[in-house]
């Protein structure tokens, strides 16, 4: 076991012999750079912190899952994520200051224990009960809310808000006038559109055409109005350093503030690793990549849990670069460890161009991020059964009323008891044979399902049972102590059960004292 | 009667012995600074003092020169003459310079603009709630909406005779330039007077009573008051005269029209 997981935690480098087009890999990971700028900056945004430390992210984040991990799955700064950030820690200090700051990073090194945990207890099989319905509930609800995020910085207005989304918007269409900045709403909007009509042109490019569309619009409107006219915000020079190590303030006060913080620290945890394990499980089944599922877990948990001693915060394997990767043909992490160099690079020669990058530029493209999160095809998909149609909506209206902590919490609630109520129906099979009355049991034999048995059993009171065990897949105590009860109460009525089973679950059975009342025929090996 | 005045008297005793409520004193910056864990109100009075003292490196995002606070406001803001920052209670307040009546946010803010010339931060930046918590923090003792002693640059008495550029520059020359340098380009620890890498044209410095009276009452640091009321201001008129970032209220499009129409 200690040599498996050691096994796991040192970086195979494997790919390093497969990767025989490394230039493609080079080529992937400069878009994909290029593609995590403006998301790192708008991401720190969400999170409440300046936009150096959604760089951090981009860079050191990636970085360490790329070189600890097994696929080309692109991490780095997450909407779902950047968003619990901010909630969790909004309530500790005022947004972006050197307190708040520490608390997130705290906040980040629990997430990567818990994800470590995670690895270590093999925790990560939880997510193979998370359905397909609910994960696109959670994106959809996390789309809408960064669709509301964003408006505060398209149209101008301070941050404010309301118990729920609507109140919100009745406020800013009812006053409007005396809300919204005209000049951001302008560029807001221009970004927008240039990101929608670019998306003719160019699929994988569009929120690039966005970004400069909104910046070339931003600099017409501080060309002809000045800045104490305009009011408009900036994004501001970014000290950007190629080392930049920090020390989380770690002292009893830190932590006993903290304490708050350990709900959210799991529910990120789970986030983070439920996006990401997705993706992954999405490029095994894709791809011919060599993937280890557990070594991607051990990859995020280490690379969030070094991102506060490198400014970063949380991040997790991202949907839309990991697309745009795939579409340019990388296959190994090598693009993912050249993305994180590149952004070093890029912004280290953009820093004074983006200086004059209106904020209203950068929530656009945050919109169009955010709507297309919210996928129509995924509604009609999941309106065919209905049991995931209730999932889905279940969890995208409880992310729009309750938030996305309770939201995500219920789709887990949600799946997993779906699932449950799927696993715990017997198939059983009533066949009248010359000697009595036989019972196949198709399913897993525990207590939830124990129910629905007996009424069976009550059905054939007094006559001779045999019960055909073959295909059952688990058996457990209370079903032996049932078959026990059962077969002293036919007895008393002049019948026999009878049980055709397995070696193994003769083994079980003998173990947990059935007594002569019962018959066991072994038929097999199990 | 007796007892009633008895009484009385009494009552004045008590009157007169109930303490005023002690203010309590406030922790140095020295000890805030020591400090491993502080409330929201003093880790933000402490940011606050580190973006004055170095704003280069605490507040970097919206400073386009090279200058810090507290080259302006000496000993990070409480030199008395020297645009003290103790002035939390004299805002909100209304100022001829924006026409309007300013929070202590906005007056942060057009500090960003114009002496630092850099980019206006918006109004619930963290740095800019810093500086507000440390001015608020200075102000302690001062009486609200009074004006504090000492408050801004003193304004120079009328000399009888316009300031002269040519003499400020020979002054510049002789006491300024050993520190500024020859090209008013600063050094390590020393602000830039003029150029890219100072204060632009819309300024409170680069209004001539202005500079004239800081000059006056604060340089040569540690000599000050060592100049005549007429040197600082030949030396302020020279400073104005130099190049040095243009008016951020002044639209570039209204300037270019303008060249064109000429």
């Amino acid at each position: 076991m200690i040599a498996k997981l050691i096994k796991e935690a040192i970086p195979s480098f494997a790919w390093i012999n497969q990767s025989g087009k490394w230039r493609t890999e080079v080529f992937a990971g400069f878009v994909g750079a290029i593609l995590v700028i403006p998301q790192g900056i708008t991401y720190a945004y969400l999170a409440g912190l300046q936009p150096e430390h959604g760089l951090y992210c981009a860079i050191f984040v990636t970085l360490f899952s790329s070189l600890l991990g097994t696929s080309s799955m692109i991490s780095g700064p997450n909407t779902a994520v950047a968003i619990l950030i901010g909630i969790a820690v909004l309530p500790l200090a005022g947004r972006g200051s050197p307190m708040y700051i520490d608390f997130v990073f705290l906040l980040c090194m629990m997430v990567g224990l818990v994800q470590l945990l995670f690895w270590l207890s093999r925790g990560s099989r939880i997510f193979q009960y998370l359905s397909p319905a609910a994960i696109s509930g959670i994106s959809a609800g996390a789309g809408f809310l960064i669709l509301l995020a964003s408006l505060d910085s398209v149209l101008g207005l301070s941050t404010f808000n309301t118990t729920f989304f609507y109140e919100k918007l009745y406020v800013i269409f009812s006053d409007a006038p005396d809300l919204v900045n005209p000049y951001s709403m302008a560029i807001g909007i221009t970004t927008i559109a240039g990101g929608y009509i670019g998306r003719y042109f160019s699929q994988r490019y569009f929120i690039i055409i966005a970004i400069i569309t909104g910046y070339l619009c931003g600099l017409l409107v501080a060309f002809i109005w000045p800045q104490p006219v305009t009011e408009l915000e900036y994004l501001g020079r970014m000290p950007l350093q190629w080392l930049p190590f920090a020390i989380p303030a770690i002292n009893s006060d830190y932590l006993m503030s903290s304490i708050s913080l350990i709900p959210y620290a799991i529910i990120i945890a789970f986030v983070s690793l439920a996006q990401s394990l997705v993706i992954v499980r999405e490029l095994k089944m894709e791809t011919d990549q060599d993937i280890d599922l557990d070594k991607e877990v051990y990859a995020q948990g280490v690379a969030n849990f070094l991102a506060p001693f490198f400014s970063g915060f949380v991040g997790s394997g991202s949907f839309n670069r990991t697309r745009a990767n795939q579409s340019l043909g990388a296959t190994t992490p090598l693009s993912g460890i050249t993305s994180s160099g590149f952004v070093l690079l890029l912004i280290t020669f953009l820093g004074p161009v983006l200086t004059y990058m209106p904020m209203a530029a950068m929530a656009g493209t945050l919109f169009i991020l955010g709507a297309d999160m919210i996928q129509w095809g995924d509604i009609k998909h999941y309106a065919r059964v209905r049991s995931e149609l209730v999932i889905y909506l279940c969890t995208f209206f409880s992310i729009l009323f309750f938030g996305l902590t309770t939201g995500v919490l219920l789709a887990v609630f949600l799946s997993v008891s779906v699932f449950m109520g799927r696993i715990s129906q017997l198939e059983l099979k009533v066949v009248k044979t010359g000697s009595g009355t036989q019972l196949n049991v198709k399913g897993t034999l525990f207590f939830a399902t124990i129910a629905q048995l007996t009424e069976t059993f009550h059905g054939h009171l007094g006559e001779d049972l045999t019960l055909d065990l073959q295909y059952t897949t688990h058996l457990d105590q209370s079903a032996v102590d049932f078959f026990i009860r059962e077969a002293g109460n036919m007895a008393a009525h002049g019948a026999r059960l009878t049980l055709l089973i397995n070696d193994k679950q003769g083994e079980f059975l003998r173990q947990l004292g059935v007594n002569g009342d019962i018959k066991l025929i072994s038929v097999g090996t199990g | 009667m007796k007892i009633c005045q008895f009484l009385f008297y009494c009552f004045l005793l008590l009157l007169t012995q109930t303490p005023v409520h002690a203010q309590q004193a406030q922790p140095g910056i020295e000890q805030l600074l020591k400090e491993t864990f502080l409330d929201d109100y003093y880790s933000n009075v402490v940011y606050g003092y580190q973006i004055v003292t170095n704003t280069q490196q605490h507040a970097s995002r919206y400073v386009g020169n090279k200058l810090n606070c507290s080259n302006c406001h000496l000993q990070a803001g409480t030199q008395k003459e020297a645009l003290p920052l103790n002035v939390a209670g004299m805002y909100p307040k209304w100022r001829a310079k924006n026409g309007q009546r300013n929070g202590i946010g906005l007056r942060i803010r057009e500090c960003f603009l114009y002496s630092m010339d850099g980019i206006m931060p918006p109004e619930d930046a963290p740095e800019v709630l810093a500086v507000a918590a440390y001015l608020s923090y200075l102000s302690q003792g001062q009486v609200m909406g009074a004006e504090p002693e000492g408050r801004g640059v003193p304004t120079l008495p009328d000399t009888g005779y316009d300031p002269n550029p040519a003499n400020g520059r020979s002054v510049y020359q002789d006491n300024c330039a050993s520190c500024h340098g020859q090209q008013g380009e600063g050094a390590a620890g020393i602000p830039a007077v003029w150029g890219l890498d100072s204060y632009n044209k819309g300024a409170g410095m680069s209004r001539v009573d202005m500079a004239a009276g800081f000059i006056w009452a604060n340089m040569p640091l540690g000599k000050g008051k060592s100049l005549s009321h007429q040197q600082a201001l030949d030396v302020a008129a020279y400073l104005n005269l130099q190049i040095r970032p243009s008016d951020p209220r002044n639209s570039k499009f209204f300037k270019l029209l303008e060249h064109l129409i000429d």
